[in-house]
């Protein structure tokens, strides 16, 4: 095992050498007493789960049916959110991007990950990747094309690169023949890639 | 820094590697990693500036591509914790043996 | 540092993370300003990525004061400023093969802009 050295790379780090590190990292910070056991555990079922994109897509479904609250979330996210019980690291501020048939926003974070964590969960391996995050500022509609979202030339495309301290989320268009499902219906037809902006409803 | 991970705009890194129902941790190691970040950022022992700059600057760059996501994350938290003078490389190594031995 | 417990992993999730402060300082920009971001190469931390180095935008919105990384992440302290939503053209950024109607969306601190 090695701190920075070349021993840390894949083809020589075996999946139980892995685990050992972690574990020798964790037992030592447990033995000085500078992390608690089940506070760990309180952190890894949280987001394990409890928080995801379950929660994004009842603020999606309230935009939905509720005009003020539509309108409140586009020009306060933060606050239109946090009244709903969605706040916390990650996602202490959040702005809101809406769809529209002539406007498709999409997300990424080109230098490491940044996500809303309140909202959306932690964020899939695919958006980590180098590949997504390299080509969508660059090719969007390509990328798009490849998630199996072919947009018309006329549509606008806006990528939000969120490397900073604000953390976006994309208001996905309501789906046709919705129009009769209440917001508890329609909060099970959001979707994450959605609310990432790489798919439609 | 002009890393690797300011790689907007890069090219030639194929097609987007998705996954079908994807978990949220893919392997418990994971799960351990994620809840020590949280727990000693969220404790002060270093910033996020700090953990972001360690993570994808200050790693061996020639490794950026290489190493799983939380593995980065490993070496920056260890970095971290042994600057801050909270654990040390001795301590990491010898515990590294004893539990090597341990599982045989 | 102080020891994550269960009541604190919650106080932590819910409740923390923000980088914004309460600091009265001015802002440099100003909404619907033309802003060049400046060609710095810091060897530091920066969160100002190569792709937008030297290109020009126009400021979106100002979403007030927060921690500037290029200190903090240093121990150089908060060196709080303004943080903005910068607009760029596709074309601006990828040349005469993007799509005029693309845009790209990226916030910015103070520092890392100048006026065009």
């Amino acid at each position: 095992m090695s701190n920075t050295g070349r021993n840390g790379q894949p083809h020589d780090t075996e999946p139980k050498d892995i685990d050992l590190r972690i574990k020798a990292l964790e037992s030592i910070l447990l033995d000085k007493g500078l992390v608690d056991a089940q506070g760990l555990n309180e952190i890894i079922e949280t987001y394990e789960n409890r928080i995801g994109p379950h929660n994004g897509a009842q603020i999606v479904a309230r935009a939905w049916t509720k005009s003020d609250y539509k309108k409140w979330l586009l020009n306060d996210g933060t606050a239109a959110i946090a009244s709903l019980g969605f706040t916390g690291i990650e996602g202490a501020d959040v702005v809101v991007v809406e769809n529209t048939p002539n406007v498709h926003n999409v997300i990424v974070c080109t230098l490491c990950s940044c996500y809303p964590w309140p909202i959306l969960g932690l964020p899939p391996r695919w958006y980590k990747s180098a590949a997504y995050r390299a080509r969508v500022v660059m090719e969007p509609r390509s990328v798009l094309a490849e998630f199996g979202l072919v947009l018309e030339e006329q549509c606008e495309v806006r990528v939000w690169d969120s490397t900073a301290e604000v953390r976006y989320m994309v208001l996905p268009e309501r789906p046709p023949g919705s129009e009769g499902l209440d917001e508890k219906s329609l909060a099970e037809l959001v979707t994450r890639d959605s609310m990432i902006g790489v798919a439609r409803l | 820094m002009n890393g690797l991970h300011d790689i907007g705009g890069m090219q030639g890194l194929g097609p987007v590697p998705r996954e079908a129902d994807e978990p949220v941790f893919h392997a418990e190691w994971e799960k351990r990693v994620f809840a020590l970040m949280v727990s000693t950022l969220g404790g002060g022992a270093f910033n996020a500036g700090e953990f972001r700059h360690a993570v994808n600057e200050r790693l061996d760059q020639s490794q950026y591509l290489t190493l799983d996501y939380y593995e980065r994350w490993i070496q920056g938290i260890e970095m971290l914790l042994i600057e801050k003078g909270l654990i040390t490389q001795d301590e990491l190594k010898n515990r590294f043996e004893k539990l090597s031995k341990e599982v045989g | 540092m102080r020891v994550v417990t269960p009541k604190v992993a919650r106080q932590i999730i819910h409740h923390g993370g923000s980088a914004r402060i309460d600091a009265a300082t001015a802002p440099c920009f100003s909404v619907g300003q033309r802003v060049t971001v400046r060609n710095i190469h810091p060897c530091g931390h920066t969160r100002v990525p190569r792709y937008v180095r030297s290109k020009t935008g126009v400021i979106e919105r100002d979403y007030g004061v927060f921690v500037f990384p290029d200190t903090s992440a240093h121990g150089e302290g908060n060196k709080p400023q303004h943080l903005y939503n910068v607009c760029f053209c596709a074309q601006e950024l990828w040349g005469s093969t993007a799509s005029k109607h693309d845009f790209l969306y990226i916030d910015l601190w103070d520092d890392y802009l100048e006026l065009a």
